[in-house]
């Protein structure tokens, strides 16, 4: 059951990572912070790129681990699949958060 | 095919977005061009390697030695299974939100505002500042970016004229705004696009373009 | 013992009751499996005959055939037969019935369930049906929007009908998937570790896993608008502190990742299919597995892509555009792993190649307008038009009928034992792939000239005449082809040519036995070394039918297959199977009446089917339990094995912890609503919090904690084989404090049918005494069980059951006792 958690954890923190970041825009803009600004910088952008930055450094961590004896699988096939969709699962991140860098907040 | 099809009939239509007459629907129709043209080369050249992998020599026996099958892996799946589909997929996105940014109703001062409400079978337009109201026909000027604050007072419908701008939805409790403009005065079919219940089918309206003269005659004038 | 005796004894143990009788009373996947296949194509024809009314009525404009009121039904059963009626449980057929002749054991992981999953299925179905025959059929389209579809503007039975029938059904979608995905992990032939799986069992564990945490969002909704609908309780009403869009999202958050289960289980056909057709194995089974994986967490974020036009703020569109462009890239490595495949063999064209072939025209043409729809702007545009209505089924017909038909084609030998008489297949393909290109393509275009979805009729002046006849004179011609491959299939199972026993030379396991296949499949258990282990060893099925592998001696009419570590596959228990019964269609039965009588409004039924149920539930838990200790048996190989029952991590336990993940889906997806109403929906604040109670807090604080300390407790004295009865019967009574708390708390909700808010909390708390009483129910079964001595240290599997249920409903109680008691106190 290891080896099945190993291969589908990448994604499923993806997962919750880009619910989250979904969740807090649509919170924010419900809540009014959309004008809110430090200098130049709103506050609600920089809450969000920073989300995105939390993400990606957690599938970096999670690549990582796959990739340590004391974490990887003894089984050949799960450490590839694992690694596959771990860079699946950072990918992933990195493309559908990229958004929040770009588009307008609301 | 895609040929037959244009055979068949031509791109025009009092509700065709392929004939648009705004510059959302302009932003959008090219959008679909380029993206059919782009959708037929990839589906013409997944097909010929289709066809290609039938039409091969059989010369020698397939060989199944692991460095074969690396380099098969290494074709098929890693360059055009994920860095083929990755680079057009990202061009297309980024063409996308570009698109939709530039469609997003913003501060000018040029816009006009509207209020549109639905209900089964009626749409009711009012005009704030102007103190006009009318129904079933939506008057705007010409050239101007007009923005449609679009609610409900029953059921959820949808609020599209294809030869403007794409469509969005009136719900219960939300007002929705959505950014329209016709380039010449004219008259622009719309059409109620979500589904309501038995007089669907005929849930119409219409968009009145007018040009400035006569949209000072209507900003004037009393009643309808 | 030889071949034909041992064929003899196992037949004798493992067959379902002779004739019509043994149809209810049977548990064999093969037989449910088939049961399922058959319905479902039913269910398809019936689909199909409505898909053509459809057609009929727009094939002109002006056509009177039929009227808006009928016309709605048409299409909303079109659509939900399709998805609910004929994919799904094809799916759940092709899987009950392939699964354990692919994984080389003799039954899936709970056979009374399968059965009882297809009486749901069959029981659910029907009445839908029965509401088409009175004409009150649901009418509101098959996503079934609120407030279309609520109380105030679908005052009738009609919506009743789909909320309740589908979630009927679905029960049976949820059953199927518990015991997929224990039957694929725990069930294999021993040796075959997660890298030799057939490509096969991968697809249908992810798409079980999918189910498991698909179909809650769903059910939830379904719920949530009945209460609506029948008692007044606001979720859905804008001006009572409901919202809508609360609908949209629970029910896309189910119908996008339904897509890819559709689509998943098809790729594992042509996975397994296409790879046999080119004589080679499958080129990049790691990827493919990998992408599999991928694509199924990809689809549960694209729900909002159904939603671009309700004027969600714009980062919001962009982040699910951008999802939903991404899902194209696990999707293009499994397209191009195939063709690769392609060329790696020698691809020849018989029958269920050129259903492969129709897929890839069709489904990549599909994809490609998928990928158009995921663009927003032009989504704004296309959305609810003919152009969606053509994509989908481009992505439906071509990703899932065209696979089905090659599956069809290439196990329908292994079903009868035959071989095909007459070559009416490829007249057939011909005619369902032109005629279903001229449907649909033209339909992307009506759509693109403005043509609306669901509409019923249009004027000559719209300037959509000729295609749609065209539209509609292709669909005649599909029909027409399903109508040959019908006769196809019939003739091929009346006509009595026996086939060779493998005849597409494959290598996997289904081919690896006697066809038509026995009811125990195999006479004994292969070894598996490798991902084709028919290829390695042409002589394996009369080695396995001499014995030569594991459990290859029947034993007193036990039903044996053996439990497998998960990863390496190294045998680990002996599980014995119940026999043929009856209860799981008088379960389904009880279950119908539980349903009926909600679909009635006979509420006084309520209870007592809830209890009959109860009751039923029982008798199935009982029947399993032993009264005396097993010992450790041979089962050959010269290995021996402890039985299951005695495992920490029984079959039950591992069903459990499924079920739990699905459960745990549904109650995260009611929080989820909560906290929807709360941040986004108009009419909110409500117009008092619900009043925290410190006493509440506290006994249900202290009622939760002790309930898992006796659980904890009581699996541990019966360990070390005392009898627990003290510690079961202080959890009871604990239990019983969580319900009083519960049952004061939901007395105390003002009005909930005055605000969304309240009648949330109502089901949030309803939710916990519901739990509770399960609870209960289970600490009174452990305590029957101790006193009639059926509990023993190697008898231990039911504590551990029960101590999941008890931590899920502490864990849940707790975040209801929150949800409820908290804002009110920090405010
Ligand atoms: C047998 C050939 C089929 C034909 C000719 C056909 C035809 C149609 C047509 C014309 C509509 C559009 C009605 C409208 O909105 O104007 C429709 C809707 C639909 N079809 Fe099919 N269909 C076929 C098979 C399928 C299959 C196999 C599936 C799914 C597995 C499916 C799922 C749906 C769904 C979900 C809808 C939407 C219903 C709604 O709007 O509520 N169809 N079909
Ligand atoms: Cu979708």
């Amino acid at each position: 059951m290891t080896d099945v958690m190993r291969i589908v954890l990448s994604p499923l923190v993806w997962l919750a990572s880009f619910s989250a970041v979904y969740g807090l825009n649509g919170l924010l803009c419900g809540h009014g912070l959309v004008d809110a600004a430090v200098g130049s910088l709103s506050v609600q952008r920089a809450i969000l790129v920073g989300a995105y930055g939390l993400a990606l450094a957690l599938q970096a961590a999670i690549l990582v681990g796959l990739h340590m004896p004391r974490f990887a699988s003894s089984s050949g096939f799960v450490r590839g699949v694992s690694v596959a969709t771990g860079m699946a699962g950072f990918v992933a991140a990195a493309w559908s958060l990229m958004p929040v860098l770009t588009t307008s907040l609301c | 095919m895609m040929a037959t099809l244009l055979a068949l009939s031509g791109c025009g239509g009092p509700l065709s977005m392929l004939d648009p007459a705004g510059p959302a629907a302009r932003d959008i129709a090219t959008l679909w061009w380029v993206m059919l043209v782009g959708a037929l080369l990839i589906f013409v050249f997944v097909l010929a390697l289709v066809v290609a992998a039938f039409r091969r020599p059989r010369t020698a026996a397939p060989t199944h030695s692991p460095r074969d099958e690396a380099a098969r892996e290494r074709l098929f799946v890693v360059t055009l299974g994920i860095a083929f589909p990755v680079v057009v997929l990202l061009a297309l996105l980024a063409y996308g939100l570009v698109i939709g940014e530039r469609l997003l109703p913003r501060d000018e001062p040029s816009v006009v505002r509207v209020d549109a409400q639905a209900r089964r079978s009626t749409w009711d337009f009012t005009y704030p500042g102007l103190g006009r109201t009318s129904r079933n026909v939506l008057h705007i000027p010409a050239g101007r970016p007009v923005d449609v604050a679009i609610t409900t007072a029953d059921v959820i419908h949808s609020f599209w004229v294809p030869r403007l701008a794409g469509k969005l939805d009136a719900i219960p409790g939300h007002i929705n705004v959505l950014r329209i403009e016709a380039d010449r005065p004219g008259t622009y079919s719309g059409l109620s696009a979500e589904f309501s219940g038995p007089g669907y089918s005929h849930f119409k309206f219409e968009v009145v373009a007018h040009d400035p003269a006569g949209w000072a005659d209507f900003s004037e004038d009393g009643t309808e | 013992m030889r071949a034909l005796e041992r064929h003899r004894k196992l037949t004798a143990i493992w067959s379902s009751e002779p004739g019509f009788r043994g149809w209810f009373s049977t548990v064999n996947h093969t037989d449910v499996g088939k049961l399922f296949l058959v319905t479902a194509f039913v269910f398809f024809l019936i689909g199909g005959i409505l898909a053509m009314l459809i057609r009929a009525q727009l094939a002109t404009p002006h056509s009177a055939f039929a009227g808006p009121e009928i016309y709605n039904q048409i299409f909303t059963m079109h659509g939900t037969i399709m998805m609910f009626l004929f994919a799904i449980p094809t799916f759940e057929g092709l899987a009950i019935y392939l699964l354990p002749k692919l994984l080389g054991t003799r039954d899936l992981a709970y056979p009374r369930l399968t059965s009882y999953g297809y009486w749901c299925y069959l029981f659910g179905g029907s009445m839908l049906l029965v509401s088409m025959v009175l004409g009150i059929a649901p009418n509101g389209g098959w996503f079934m929007y609120p407030p279309l579809t609520g109380p105030i503007y679908s005052p009738g039975i009609n919506t009743d009908f789909w909320l309740i029938g589908i979630t009927f059904v679905e029960i049976s979608a949820m059953a199927a998937a518990v015991e997929l995905c224990v039957s694929i992990l725990k069930y294999r032939a021993p040796g075959m570790s997660l890298d030799k799986m057939p490509i096969f069992a991968w697809y249908a564990l992810v798409t079980a896993l999918m189910i498991l945490t698909g179909f809650p969002p769903l059910i939830l909704g379904s719920i949530l608008l009945e209460l609506e609908r029948a008692f007044g309780l606001p979720f859905f009403q804008a001006d009572l502190g409901g919202d809508s869009l609360l609908w949209q999202h629970l029910f896309w958050l189910f119908g996008h990742p339904e897509v890819y289960i559709i689509f998943l289980p098809a790729a594992g056909v042509i996975s397994t299919v296409l790879p046999v057709m080119c004589r080679t194995t499958l080129l990049g089974y790691g990827w493919v597995v990998a992408a599999a994986v991928a694509l199924a967490f990809l689809s549960f974020a694209l729900w909002v892509h159904h939603m671009f036009t309700t004027g969600i703020p714009h980062m919001s569109l962009a982040l699910f555009s951008a999802a939903s462009t991404l899902v194209a890239v696990p999707t293009g490595v499994q397209i191009f792993a195939w063709i690769g495949t392609l060329w790696k063999g020698r691809p020849e064209l018989h029958l269920p190649m050129l259903h492969i072939l129709g897929f890839f025209v069709t489904f990549v043409i599909g994809g490609l307008t998928g990928v158009m729809v995921a663009v927003v702007p032009f989504d704004w545009q296309v959305h609810d038009t003919a152009f969606v209505t053509a994509h989908l089924h481009y992505v439906l017909f071509g990703g899932f009928v065209f696979p089905i038909l090659a599956g069809i084609y290439y196990w329908l030998p292994q079903v009868t034992g035959r071989k095909r008489f007459f070559r009416l297949g490829e007249i057939a393909f011909a005619l369902i792939f032109i005629g279903f290109h001229l449907t649909f393509l033209a339909m992307h275009w009506v759509g693109l000239l403005g043509q609306r979805r669901r509409i019923d009729t249009y004027l000559p002046e719209d300037g959509w005449t000729t295609v749609n006849l065209v539209s509609s004179v292709g669909s005649f011609i599909m029909a027409m082809g399903i109508a040959i491959v019908i006769l196809d299939v019939v003739v091929h199972v009346l006509t009595a040519t026996r086939g060779p026993r493998n005849p597409w030379g494959a290598g996997t396991l289904e081919w690896a036995m006697i066809i038509p296949p026995p009811a125990y499949n195999f006479a004994s258990l292969p070894h598996v070394a490798s991902r084709d282990p028919l290829a390695d060893d042409p002589d394996l099925p009369l080695r396995l039918a001499r014995g030569e592998g594991y459990l290859g001696e029947p034993r007193e009419g036990r039903r044996e297959t053996l439990m497998v570590d998960v990863s390496s596959g190294a045998p680990e228990a002996l599980v014995v199977y119940p026999a043929n019964t009856r209860l799981p269609v008088a379960m389904a039965a009880m279950t119908g009446l539980f349903f009926l009588s909600l679909l009635l409004k006979f509420y006084w039924a309520v209870p007592i089917a809830l209890a009959g149920v109860a009751a039923l539930a029982w008798r199935w838990v009982w029947q399993l339990g032993r009264s005396v200790d097993e010992a450790p048996a041979p089962v050959g190989h010269g290995i021996t094995l402890p039985s299951a029952l005695g495992a920490d991590r029984s079959p039950g336990w591992w069903g459990t912890s499924f079920l739990l993940v699905a459960n745990g889906t549904f109650f995260g997806s009611l929080l989820f609503g909560f906290a929807f109403l709360w941040t986004v929906a108009p009419g909110w604040p409500p117009p008092a919090l619900f009043e925290a109670s410190l006493g509440e807090i506290a006994v249900g604080v202290a009622a939760l904690a002790v309930t898992v300390a006796a659980v904890e407790s009581a699996v541990r004295t019966n360990r070390a084989g005392g009898r627990p009865l003290a510690a079961l019967l202080a959890g009871l009574i604990a239990v019983f404090c969580v319900v009083a708390v519960c049952a004061v708390m939901m007395a105390r909700i003002p009005a909930p049918t005055e605000h969304a808010y309240y009648a949330t909390l109502l089901v949030l708390t309803g939710y916990a005494l519901f739990h509770a009483l399960l609870t209960g129910l289970m600490f009174a079964f452990l305590i029957a069980r101790v006193r009639a001595g059926f509990t023993s240290p190697s008898r231990r599997a039911e504590f551990t059951i029960v101590s999941l249920w008890t931590k899920y409903l502490v864990l849940t109680g707790a975040l209801v006792l929150a949800a409820c008691q908290l804002p009110d106190l920090f405010t």
